[in-house]
């Protein structure tokens, strides 16, 4: 069945039709000047790499402890209460309304918590780690089964965490209904269940590398300017510059460098295969596109080409930035690839900033009326849901202002950082040396504004 | 600009918030639970996708229209629910909803669908399982005779009789040279054979046809092949460089005389007339079904249609003045809402295996009056065409506003029956 529908929707542009390509927010984009902005972006960029390396001063990237507080609730305690939430959630996915948009399930998988908990973690830090399902069952069942020690799975570093992820950023991409209630409600429930049976075998410890959103978040919060630290029964609530706890973390391992890449390719990926540039190399007309059951072969492969040149293009960058110092790529790789941190967390804050603006608020609906039977508990009032801004000239113009100012300052930040990083790994990288990596970071920062605002599908 | 978004997010709110949302969210909803025989309909919803912000509007006139049947005792005395599923916009997906829809959860027919490659690729399977599948498209392809007897479009006309029935008026008021400019693909194509056509058949005279490449965002190098001697321009751009393309045509002709602009609001469906770089718009007409600001002399049905579906006089949200509907289509839902349940009526529909009995009672009718069941305005229905044929609006940009300045009448849009689904077997 599925088989005929694509042959007849691929039959479409031989039959008459209405076509309803929406004029929506780049439409309005499309009449500003943001190529202004990208170039401005670029040499801003450029000029601070320049400047750093020729100056050899950078801001500190210092700690400061604002304050301490003994925990106020048991460890463990908020990770049962998130796995019960998780389990609500899934029960509304399998019997909850069809309709994703009130749904409370896909708003919080999609926007609550990949939009919105990851906006939060980028500037409050790793409010994940008291919020994962996982931690206090997993804890409680191995202390029930008198279990200690593991299975091995820690040998394999982040890469189960990589694939899973890759799993994810497919399914959001790339398959047909990521949005399906009770299809999500199945894979959630499954993943949850799979990374439970696994670290019960292995140690809650594990989750830090082989669960991916356990991951994911943890590399979002090392950017944050705020950050709790735990020690024992006490937390210490630390400030300091973006890219403060990225300075003295340890190198990345292989397979964190990776994780790392995909974290970068993916988000830029699901900005890219919805552009005219892609849908038309891939041979279709953004003005009629076919929808995803079309384009799901192509954009898997995309998807994986991504990872691949993203990875490549750093590699390369790295090798030649320090081909002629005493070091190995694999010994100077891990300590620089952490100068990509702000990248990768920027350009999903500024990438899904629409969707939180728009998604967002099905899910504050979605919260007052949880029953999907018409009710109003948050007393928001009749069609509270408005994307008028969408269209509006002026909230079009902070939208954009707003992204800019992400992803210019997510690469400010990592040139500096990449910068610091060298010097104390003992590199002294000249600004002409060192000149395939700024190179780099500059064409990033180009591609992730010029992805937000060339012309797009949807 | 985006109301309730002020989060102040602390480690505190989050967990206060997921706190609220455990109890909020213990029992999903149900809509269904107050009668044991509901009549459930399908509807096959744009959530997502590239129609998502047609589905929007689509969802939301829906729900207005079965409050309003619901509280007018439902259909037959029975109420009636909508299950709404998500088919994005892809027509994989939209067979696959239909399905779900039909054999799953039990819904006696299926309606709501625009995008025309949903339709398409949806129709097939609504034929293989004998459900009536009621579209709100706007395609020609249900009239062509592409689709099968279960495929039926009550609800709204078909392009084809829409740039049809605007012949008259613009050979006659705007001007006889006309330009053309269209993205090259087949929507635009459709409106140069559509229109040439009929502009020949009264005495105009399409003297160019400028095609726009689908992915071209930029337009000023095209506006040199308008012919000097055109008196009118007919422009059908659509995505997201509809603006750009406005506001360089603007450019190119200045404060001097320029041709009469005519166009289709397809091209500016929920965007604000008033948008900036739209200036150059004023003094021009548009085709509009359903004209999205309220005319002086609109009738109490539109008012209370208005009123339902919670669109202001301007034709935006009245929960934010910003948000332009998409009022040209919309409409569609409600109207084919009305229809399903006349014809569930006339065929005295019980349950599913009256299914054919709706088909042959919907086919059976001849046309509707203009009131609360039809604000857009009365039609006609081809019973062996599935189609609907009705009034078209001719709107111009004055002041800011789009006023009716011409209605074409249901005859200007009729053309010869091009199938007779009738003759088809079930």
């Amino acid at each position: 069945m599925r088989g005929r529908a694509t042959a007849a929707a691929a039959a479409l542009a031989l039959v008459p039709g209405a076509a309803l390509a929406h004029a929506s927010q780049r439409a309005v984009l499309l009449t500003l000047p943001t190529k202004g902005f990208v170039w401005a972006a670029a040499i801003v960029v450029a000029l601070t790499a320049l400047l750093s390396g020729v100056t050899r001063r950078g801001p500190a990237f210092e700690a400061r402890s604002l304050f301490s507080r003994p925990r106020l609730c048991p460890d463990g305690l908020t990770s049962w209460l998130s796995a019960a939430v998780l389990l609500l959630l899934v029960y509304a996915g399998l019997y909850g309304t069809h309709d994703p948009y009130r749904n409370p399930l896909p708003l919080w998988i999609w926007t609550v918590l990949w939009v919105g908990l990851t906006a939060l973690q980028a500037f409050f830090g790793n409010l994940w780690r008291d919020l994962d399902p996982w931690r206090g069952p997993v804890r409680a069942c191995r202390a029930l089964l008198g279990r200690t020690g593991g299975m091995g799975l820690a040998r394999l570093g982040q890469w189960p965490a990589a694939l899973g992820f890759l799993a994810f950023a497919w399914f959001e991409i790339v398959s047909l209904s990521p949005d399906d209630p009770a299809e999500l409600a199945l894979i959630v429930a499954f993943y949850w269940l799979a990374i439970f049976l696994l670290a019960v075998a292995e140690g809650e410890g594990w989750l830090r590398q082989g669960e991916f959103l356990t991951v994911f978040f943890a590399n979002v919060a090392r950017i944050a300017p705020f950050w709790a630290d735990y020690e024992g029964r006490r937390v210490t609530v630390k400030a300091g510059l973006p890219g403060a706890q990225v300075a003295g973390l340890p190198p990345l391992s292989g397979s964190a460098i990776a994780f790392l890449m995909l974290m970068i390719a993916s988000v830029s990926f699901d900005g890219l295969h919805e552009t005219y540039l892609w849908v038309a190399a891939i041979g279709l007309n953004p003005l009629d596109y076919p929808g995803r059951s079309a384009v799901m072969v192509v954009n898997t492969a995309g998807l994986l080409a991504a990872w691949a040149i993203m990875a490549g293009l750093i590699c390369g960058a790295v090798a030649l930035a320090v081909r002629a110092e005493r070091v190995t790529l694999a010994q100077i790789l891990g300590p620089l690839a952490l100068s990509f941190l702000p990248i990768a967390a920027g350009y999903h804050v500024a990438h899904y900033l629409t969707a939180l603006l728009t998604q967002g608020q099905y899910a504050i609906a979605a919260l007052s009326d949880p029953l999907a039977r018409g009710d109003d508990l948050l007393g928001l009032g009749p069609h509270w849901v408005g994307f008028g801004f969408l269209t509006d000239h002026d909230a079009v113009w902070r939208i954009w202002i707003l992204q800019f100012a992400i992803i210019l300052g997510a690469h400010v930040v990592a040139v500096l950082l990449s910068h610091r990083i060298a010097a104390n790994a003992g590199l002294r990288l000249t600004p002409w040396r060192e000149m395939p990596l700024t190179l780099l970071m500059v064409l990033y920062t180009c591609f992730g504004l010029w992805l937000l605002a060339t012309p797009a599908i949807g | 600009m985006t109301k309730g978004l002020t989060l102040t997010p602390t480690r505190r709110t989050v967990l206060a918030g997921m706190g609220a949302a455990t109890a909020a969210s213990f029992f999903p909803g149900y809509t269904n639970a107050q009668s044991s025989e509901p009549i459930r309909l399908g509807f096959q919803l744009h959530r997502t996708g590239i129609g998502a912000a047609y589905g929007r509007w689509y969802e939301r006139t829906a729900t207005a229209a079965l409050a309003r049947m619901n509280a007018a005792g439902g259909i037959g005395g029975r109420p009636v629910e909508i299950l709404f599923e998500d088919d994005g916009t892809d027509p994989a997906r939209g067979a696959e909803v239909f399905g779900k829809l039909a054999t799953q959860s039990n819904c006696d027919l299926v309606f709501g669908a625009l995008f025309s490659h949903v339709v398409i690729g949806t129709a097939p399977r609504a034929a293989e399982l004998k459900v009536p599948y009621l579209v709100c498209s706007e395609g020609h392809h249900v009239a062509s005779g592409m689709l099968n007897r279960w495929t039926l479009q009550p609800g709204i006309t078909d392009v084809k009789s829409q740039v049809q029935a605007m012949a008259p008026f613009v050979t006659s008021n705007l001007g006889k040279k006309v330009t053309m400019i269209f993205p090259d693909f087949a929507f635009g194509h459709d409106h140069r054979d559509y229109f040439t056509a009929a502009c020949t058949a009264q005495g105009g005279e399409v003297i160019a046809q400028i095609a726009i490449p689908p992915t071209e965002t930029s337009f000023t190098r095209y506006f040199p092949q308008i012919p000097a001697e055109t008196e009118v321009i007919y422009h059908v751009m659509v995505g997201p460089a509809v603006l750009t393309f406005v506001k360089e045509l603007g450019e190119f002709y200045g404060s001097g005389a320029r041709p009469q602009l005519f166009g289709f609001i397809d091209s500016l469906e929920a965007v604000d007339i008033n948008s900036a770089g739209l200036e150059f718009l004023d003094g021009s007409h548009f085709w509009e079904a359903h004209p999205r600001y309220k005319q002086a002399d609109a009738s109490e049905a539109e008012t209370a249609y208005r009123a339902a579906v919670g669109v202001d006089d301007n034709g935006a949200s009245v929960g934010d003045a910003a948000d332009v509907a998409t009022y040209s289509h919309m409409f569609s839902v409600w109207e084919t809402l009305s229809v399903i349940k006349a014809g569930m009526e006339a065929a005295g529909y019980t349950g599913a295996a009256d299914r054919q009995k709706l088909v042959e009672a919907i086919e059976a009718m001849t046309g509707f009056e203009e009131g609360e069941d039809h604000p857009q305005g009365a039609k006609t229905f081809n019973g062996k065409t599935h189609q609907a044929f009705g009034i078209q609006n001719i709107t111009k940009v004055e002041g800011g506003r789009l006023v009716v300045a011409h209605t074409a009448s249901v005859e200007d849009g009729m053309y010869p029956d091009e199938v007779d689904y009738t003759s088809q077997n079930f």
